[in-house]
Order: structure tokens, then sequence, then C-alpha cells
């Protein structure tokens, strides 16, 4: 459903490695997408398949590749290419237990540091995260918008759960957002590749091989795209490429919110933990307990004002996600320095609806 | 009259060290595009990291990619690449690359000669690493003195050309930096159609010229020594190129069959809770597709299912399983828990669910519907063997055991099989309703 999501969303480029749990999104594309107008190839490893998504989104295609822990770690140094260089692209990472090779066919949701904090200097990259099949359609086609609406790379963090498991879609039910492209540059004289016309903005895009000259570096670079050192406008690109992404952070915040206005209690959760979380709320709630729940879809940038309405006269804050040390907890820490904050965490299989509601009642009683 | 200046600026003041290699390759490369004629708006210059990085700016008019250590080819690919399914088509990228920047990025290299992407490489290759200080490279000659080999290179040099002409690149050639054929054969190399790999042969005058005492004629004996002809185009071979092999595998592919549908039928499901099933036995014995067939027909009676599948990593050893929940209502967690339902066809399909806890998780009320030459008994649970690998053999058995179950336990109206097996395909059909039938006249024993 994923590679359906970005085929809806106008991809038009997938270059793939195979890795379990991410080659079904792979062979989908290899099958569907050149009867489609597209192009899906095979690339000899990780570090090619996102450098030729990067080359063919330069050229003006959407792309995709799709991995898993292992594959992203390789893919880490173009991402960091795609985001300074401003070329929209979106990467597919389906988690799988980790470190290293760790278990290929077992789910974790221990990639959301490594997936959000892979840049040096610490950019914000949009980080979407679906909990089953309809999301993962949905999520992908708004991956591909903000990717290119901010000219950046987005991730969407899927994971063996939600990517190997079958299940049925209403596909009836299946909402396709409007879609978004680049903003395109009109041929003109004075093109400047990384225009910082409005503080926030995001530069037009020109694609290699057309009629405007394309200036593209991964370099630290002015406006025109070229290397300078010591230069305050070098510096203002920098900013620029942060500020564009917070400037549309609200816009981009996503969850499936179920407040409850006199809850003491706030259970959060995303991807495949959430719909455990579902069902542990529908348990609590059976037995009198007022507990509100957010399920955040975007996770990064954080989507502050949906915490902020859903933590107003919370006390508890329990945070429930498949791995070790509460990766996500941690980056909402900031944000909820006024409650007290719990992890409910676990690795090697699924957290049980059972384990969230009684690791809730631990802590309520 | 001069003609106007479309690819290096004439005035262009060149950033490289005196008697660098690197300003010969520029001057070279712009009088080879010029003799071609190319458009410049059809060329993207894609630099690499190094010295050989700088020739960006010194072409105003080219489309210029600035990358990462090593992957300038792997980008000018994906440029490539993109270019062949759009129309009008027709981008030429020329990557410049260092020796240093050939190593690390060598797979690029491969795979883009594998695919011959209408792709120019330009290997600039002065044996060490220039702007990181003089550091030893994979094509480092022996007794090559560096800041790393101070005492010269022991490891024998890499022939790149040699091990590309293997990965089937159509164009190779060498030729020094200073030779006067050096724009021709640029030009060669550009026009021709596909991957092309000049490799230019230069010496790093603050470092590799100094520290060896090597001068243009020595030069010449160290690539001699070597065993490298340099002058010439060492291979030139037409073969399609990737847009005109894609566009004939595109016309030559096999139509696919369309993902077959599950008629809905009339006749509700009888089931008014969640249930949760396993159904295991061994690899190749189509556990995981009798799973799906009973998913399709749960689909047709409007029922919600998730279905999760397991196996060894070698996939067609060992055991094989399912884990099944239905529902009619859309199903949250998939998680197992304690399972109503356990089905196990063979002894493979036995160890594994004592080995992930599935047996130790069944309840009182658990039904186990196992095979009869399973003789293990579980700690709870009501046991139900029939013969099943006997009667419907193994890789009916899987199919057989679900539709007694449902025998007995009549979840899905009959017209939902019919359904399902609508959806399979044809030459599979009389297979899975034997597997059923086998299965139903079982439970009735």
């Amino acid at each position: 459903m994923l590679a359906e999501g970005a085929l809806a969303a106008g991809c038009r480029f997938f270059a793939g490695y195979p890795i379990t749990p991410a080659s079904e999104v792979y062979e989908v594309m290899m099958r569907e997408l050149p009867a489609r107008g597209g192009l899906a190839l095979s690339a000899p490893d990780e570090i090619s398949s996102l450098c030729y998504c990067v080359g063919a989104s330069l050229r003006g295609l959407k792309a995709l590749t799709a991995t898993s822990g292992p594959g992203w770690a390789l893919m880490i140094e173009t991402v960091q290419y795609a985001l300074m260089t401003e070329t929209p692209v979106v990467v597919a990472l389906v988690q799988r237990l980790g470190p290293s090779t760790g278990g290929a066919t077992q789910g974790a949701q221990g990639d959301v540091w490594l997936a959000e904090f892979s840049t040096s200097g610490g950019y914000t990259l949009p980080v979407f995260s679906p909990s089953n099949a309809a999301e993962c359609f949905e999520l992908a086609v708004h991956a591909f918008n903000w990717s290119e609406r901010l000219r950046t790379p987005v991730v969407v963090l899927s994971d063996k759960e939600v990517g190997m498991t079958s299940e049925v879609v209403d596909d009836a039910a299946l909402e396709v957002p409007a879609l978004a492209h680049r903003k395109v540059a009109t041929p003109h004289a004075d093109y400047t590749p990384y225009a910082l016309d409005e503080p926030d903005g995001v530069p037009a895009f020109a694609a290699v091989g057309g009629e405007i000259k394309v200036t593209a570096t991964g370099s630290a670079h002015d406006q025109r795209g070229h290397l300078r050192k010591n230069s305050p406008e070098v510096i203002e690109v920098l900013l620029h490429l942060e500020r564009k992404i917070a400037a549309q952070a609200e816009e981009m915040a996503m969850v499936r919110a179920d407040l409850d206005p006199a809850a003491r209690c706030l259970l959060i959760s995303y991807g495949v933990t959430a719909r455990a979380a579902r069902q542990a709320l529908s348990k609590l709630r059976s037995e009198g307990s007022r507990v509100s729940f957010l399920q955040v879809q975007s996770l990064f940038p954080i989507p502050q004002r949906w915490l902020e309405r859903a933590t107003r006269g919370v006390e508890f804050v329990f945070v429930a996600e498949e791995n070790l040390t509460g990766q996500y907890r941690a980056a909402l820490a900031p944000f909820l320095s006024r409650q007290q904050v719990y992890g409910i965490n676990k690795i090697g299989s699924l957290i049980s609806p059972k384990e969230i509601a009684h690791a809730m009642q631990g802590v309520m009683a | 009259m001069t003609a106007p200046a479309l690819y290096l600026a004439p005035d262009a003041t060149l950033p490289y060290c005196r008697g660098c290699g690197h300003a010969l390759v520029v001057r070279q490369l712009s009088r080879a595009l010029e003799h071609l004629g190319v458009p410049p708006r059809s060329v993207v210059l894609t630099t690499d990291i190094g010295c050989v990085g700088l020739a960006d700016s010194l072409f105003p008019y080219l489309h210029t990619v600035h990358t990462t250590h090593g992957r300038s080819t792997a980008f000018a690919t994906g440029m490539a690449l993109a270019d062949a399914i759009l129309e009008p088509h027709g981008l030429k990228p020329i990557v410049m690359i260092g020796d240093g920047g050939a190593m690390i990025g060598l797979l690029h290299l491969v795979h883009a000669a594998q695919l011959n992407v209408d792709v120019t490489v330009l290997l600039h290759n002065n044996f060490l690493f220039g702007m990181t200080g003089g550091q030893h490279s994979a094509l480092s000659p022996l007794n090559w003195v560096t800041a790393t080999t101070p005492d010269g290179n022991w490891t024998p040099p890499l022939d790149l050309v040699a091990l590309l002409r293997t990965a089937h690149a159509s164009f190779l050639a060498r030729q020094f930096a200073t030779s006067q054929e050096l724009a021709t054969t640029i030009a060669r190399a550009i026009d021709f159609p596909g991957f092309s790999l000049l490799e230019i042969v230069e010496l790093c005058p603050a470092y590799g010229a100094r520290w060896n005492q090597a001068s243009g004629a020595a030069l010449e004996e160290i690539v001699e020594r070597q065993g490298y002809t340099v002058g010439g185009v060492e291979a030139e071979m037409e073969r399609p190129t990737f847009r005109e092999l894609y566009h004939h595998e595109l016309k030559s592919r096999r139509p696919q069959a369309p993902i077959a549908e599950v008629p809905p039928i009339h006749s509700p499901a009888n089931l008014a809770g969640e249930l949760r099933l396993v159904v295991a036995g061994t690899a190749g014995e189509r556990v995981q597709s009798a799973a799906s067939a009973l998913c399709r027909a749960a689909l047709a009676a409007g029922v919600y299912s998730t279905q999760k599948n397991d196996n060894p990593v070698t996939q067609g050893s060992g055991f094989s399983l399912s884990e099944i929940s239905l529902s009619p209502r859309p199903i949250e967690y998939t998680g197992l828990e304690s399972p109503d339902v356990v089905i196990v066809v063979s002894a493979d399909g036995w160890e594994e669910l004592r080995a992930n806890g599935t047996l130790a998780a069944c309840g009182e009320k658990t039904l186990l519907l196992l095979d009869s030459q399973i003789d293990a008994t579980p700690a709870a649970g009501r046991v139900v063997r029939l013969p099943l690998r006997r009667e419907a053999n193994p890789k009916r058995a899987a199919l057989a055991a679900i539709a007694a179950w449902l025998e007995k336990d009549p979840l899905l109206p009959v017209e939902a099989w019919e359904a399902a097996l609508a959806a399979e395909p044809p030459e599979r059909r009389a297979e899975s309703a034997a597997a059923l039938n086998i299965g139903r006249r079982l439970a009735c024993l």
C-alpha cells in the first residue's frame, strides 16, 4: 500500500535493493511503475539506490526508494546531500529489529532516532509513521507532497509488522490527498538556484537538462550555489534549510486524537504500537478510566500544538513504542515538562494491549 | 571574430596548482565540446570531491552538480536513467572524478558500465589524493611515495580500465593529460552512445612530482612498468544503450494477469468477535497459501482479516506458518496473545510453535487441530487429530484442515469458499476444491 500511495502521488522513479522487510515495496514498484510510465530499477547497493533517486529528482522526476535499518545506515550520506541541495526525494524506511543485521523478520520501532537525527547539524527531516496498510497509502502521498513543497527528503517510517502484514483495506474509504508538486522556475536571465527571497520560502526548482542553468552542490554555498567560506550568506542559506520546514510544522502535523477533556492520563503512540494502544484505550475506558489518546502520524516536526492540546489538564503521559530506550518519548520530553512521563517499551515482539493497560493501571492506581 | 564562449570562460582563472594536469583537462574538455557543438544546456557536469571538483564554476553555461565523494557517477547515472523515459531527452552527464573517488565509488562505475547509460567519465588519475594532502590511493603505482606511504607504496595498483572491461564498459580509453590528442579522445568519449570512461594520467605537482622526483618522462616509465597502454582507445564496443535496452524490454514484457477479484457474497458470516488462528506446517506445503485462501473467503463474507507469515530465512525449508485474525470489525492489534484455533499439519510446524511460545500460550478453550502423525500433546487445549497428510496429501493438508475446522464451526458460509476459489489462479482451483472436500469429509469422521 505504501508503493500504491507513492504511485498515486505521482512517483515516476524507483531504485531499490533487496532487504527484508522492505522488499515488498521494491517488488510492487518493479512490477507497477514501468506500466504507469515510470522507471523502476535494481541498484547494486543502497548508496546507489538513493543516489539514483536524487539524480532522477534533479532531472525532475518524483522518486522513491525503500529500505530497512541496515540500508538506511548506508543512505544517510545521500539523505544529507538531498537536504543540502534541496532535492525532493522520499525514502520508505521499513524498520526491523536491530542493531546491525539484527532480526530481519522481527518488527521494531528502533530507527526513530536514526531516521530523524541523521544529519550533521541536526536539521529536521520530516518523518511520517503509518500504523496500518491504509495509512501507508495516505502517508506516502503526504510524504511526497511535503517533499515536493519543501524540496527536502522525507521519510515514511514503517515497520515489519505494518509492511508485511496482509490486511483488508476498504479502498472506498481511502483518502487521496490533493497532489502537490515542486514550484518550477520560469526561464529568466537571473535565476538564483538557492534564492532567499522570502525568509521561510522554498526556492523554485529548475531541472537539470532544462533551459535554466542548474548549479547544485552539497557543499556550503551562497544563493547562487557557489562555494563560499566565512560568508554570512552561506549561514543564511543553512538557516533557511531549517526555517522553511519549521514554518510549515503546524500544517504538516498529522495525528489521530481521541481526547477526553476530563482525562488525567494521556497515552501517546505511533506506528504499529498505536493499534495496541487504541485497544488498550477501549479496555481502560470500559473499566471507567478517563484517558486521552494521541496517535502521532507526523513524528517530525513534532506536532507541538497537538501536544499542548492533548496535555491540557493531564498529569501523566505514557508513550508506548517498540524500542528499548523510548526514542520518541525522549524527543517529546522537552514539550512534556509539566507532566510525569512514563515509557511503555519492549523489544522483540509487539507490545500488547494488555501490557499497555497494565503499565498504565500500575501508575494510575 | 571569436565564437561566443559557451563552455570554458576564456578569461577563467583556473584554480589549480602550476603544472597540474587538471588545467589541461578542463581546456581540452571545452575544446572537445566546442568541436562536437554540444548545446551547453544538454550537458551536466557532475563533479566529485577533490581538486577535480573545482571545475564547476569554470563552465558558466553548463548545468553543474557538485556531489559527494565517489558518488558523482551514481548521481549522473540517476540523471541519465530519468532522461531515458523523458521526451525530449538527450541529457549528457559528464563525470569528473579522481583516482580516490573512483575507488570509493567503484561500484557506481561498474554498474554504470553494466547499464550502459549515456554517461562519460573523465577519470583524473594522478596516483594520489591531492586535496587532502597527498595520501596514497588504490591507483598509486608500486613504490610511489605519498604522505601515507613514505617508504613507497607496496600494494599493486588497480587497473580500472581492465576492471571495467569485465563490466562490459563499451568505451574505454587512456590518455596523458599532456597529450595533443586529449581533446580528440575526450570528444570521442562524449560522442560515444552509452557508457564511456577516459582515464587521464597526470602528475600532482604538489605531492606526486615533488616526493617522487617525477617528471613527464618518469610518468611514461611508470605506466609502462604497470603494463598500461596510453594514448589509445582500449575498447569501443557498440551495444544498445540503457535507453534502447529499457524501451525494448518494456515492449517485450509479458502482459500481467490482473489481480483476481473476490466476488462479494450475500450470506453473512457467523462471527461475533475477533478470532485468532495459527496454521503451521512445512515450507513448500502451501501452508501460507491456505491461510490466504481463508482470508479471501472471509473477505467475501465481509469479514476483516490480518495475516502474518513466518518461515526460516531459507524460505524453502523448515517450518512455515501464518497467524490470522478474523473479525467483523477492523482489526487493531495483530498479535496472538492466546490463540482460539491452532492448526498443525507437520512436525516442523509443531516444533516451531513450541519454540515460539504459541503452544504455551494456548488456553483450555483453544482448539488444536493436529495431523495424526503428530503424537505430542499440548499442556492445554482441546485436541482433535485427523489423518490430514495421509488423506489429503501434504500439499493439501493445511487447506483440508481449515475446511475440517469450519465444517464443525461454520463461521463462513459455503459460498464464501466459492468466491475465494474464483479468485485463485485457474490451475489451482481444482486442487483447492479437492482439499476443501477432503477436509469436510474428514470432519464428519
